[in-house]
């Protein structure tokens, strides 16, 4: 276990400090709080080599998150621009559908990402609020990309996977999760007042207009004059939402967050 | 030598605890830990030790002694006990008007 746990710390670091660390971990028993606290040191440490000095691990670890977060929201904003769009074009064909599922899972993985670094920057001040918006995304994403990875590994879009629902059904359920979880991220990030607001509110509205999308066009709800506008706003709307918050993240990272560290207790 | 008290974050108390305890002289890593409990009665974690131990190596506040049957002792640097006391004193002050307000005196 304590081998172990020196492990979980840069090499660098061992180089220097393994052997009496090593040491100090032998003199008392490991309870949880030893090795929790252990963890966290080994975090501090890889963070703290990436040129983080003597500053504030919090500021600096924060900073990090909030940039990994931004660049996978903007990302993830672009594929979906295209996923949703090319969708559009293609009506369903077979054709271009390979490339369309292609920008359609890297979208989910990015939307994953920024979904993991954004909630970790606004948790700070809203916690409870904060990460149960993430939950229902993030539990979406994972539950799109198992559907697509059974969709491959069966190489059978239609055949039954669980509970007699195939990889296409999971995937599509999951996606149905992401979307409306993003709605929820959305709105938290509107209640926690960090992020851009115009942004939220463009990814809660454009939530909303997927899911209607989706609906109509899979299931013809939706009058043929209302399909063309609802889709244009699909693809536009929730792309932008998610683009627009990974801007507003980097934007704030670069700005120092002056208002977060104020926030800090 | 005064300057200003550099930032450690989540580890300023850690790091306060550390220079106090190598104030009355050079000890290694377990040492301190069990000097920095028996003084505040809370355990410190061998992680949270070492990551403000590296800190106040970078900044020159203490430094490393050559190992002692392999256990590498740490002491307090003239600019760490510098740093200290300027600390120290900050507490003090602040400590002092605390109480004023609260209505209690200390000799």
């Amino acid at each position: 276990m304590r081998s172990l746990l020196i492990r979980c710390y840069p090499a660098r670091w061992r180089a220097r400090y393994g052997e009496e660390f090593a040491l100090v971990l032998g003199d008392r028993p490991l309870g949880p709080f030893d090795v929790a606290d252990v963890l966290l040191g080994a975090l501090d440490a890889h963070l703290h080599l990436r040129g983080l000095g003597a500053a504030s691990i919090h500021g600096k670890g924060f900073a990090m998150t909030l940039r990994i977060g931004g660049y996978a929201a903007i990302l993830g904003g672009l594929l979906w621009f295209i996923a949703l769009a090319g969708n559009a074009i293609n009506d369903g064909a077979e054709t271009g559908a390979g490339w369309i599922l292609i920008a359609l899972l890297a979208a989910i993985v990015a939307t994953l990402v920024a979904l993991i670094g954004l909630s970790a920057f606004q948790a700070r001040r809203h916690p409870v609020l904060v990460w149960a918006a993430f939950a229902v995304p993030a539990v979406g994403a994972v539950v799109s990309l198992f559907g697509a990875l059974a969709m491959a590994a069966s190489g059978d879009s239609a055949r039954a996977i669980i509970g007699g629902l195939s990889g296409w059904a999971i995937s599509t359920l999951g996606v149905t999760g992401l979307v409306i979880g993003s709605g929820l991220f959305a709105l938290a990030t509107l209640r926690a007042r960090v992020l851009s607001r115009g942004a939220a509110a463009l990814l809660g509205v454009g939530s909303i207009v997927v899911v209607l999308g989706l609906a109509g066009v899979t299931g013809g709800l939706l009058p043929s004059g209302l399909e063309g506008g609802v889709i244009v706003a699909m693809v536009l709307m929730f792309p932008a939402g998610w683009a627009g918050l990974g801007v507003s993240a980097l934007r704030t990272e670069r700005a120092g967050m002056p208002h977060f560290e104020g926030a800090i207790p | 030598m005064s300057g200003k008290v550099p930032e450690f974050g989540r580890f300023a108390e850690p790091s306060l605890l550390i220079l106090v305890s190598l104030s009355d002289g050079p000890k290694h890593g377990y040492a301190i830990m069990q000097d920095v409990e028996s003084g505040t009665g809370r355990p410190m974690g061998a992680g949270t030790l070492y990551a403000a131990l590296v800190r106040l190596e970078e900044l020159g506040l203490v430094e490393a002694l050559p190992p002692e049957e392999r256990r590498r002792p740490y002491r307090l640097t003239a600019v760490g006990a510098s740093n200290l006391a300027e600390q120290l004193r900050g507490l003090s002050s602040f400590a002092q008007q605390g109480l004023r307000q609260l209505g209690e005196h200390q000799p």
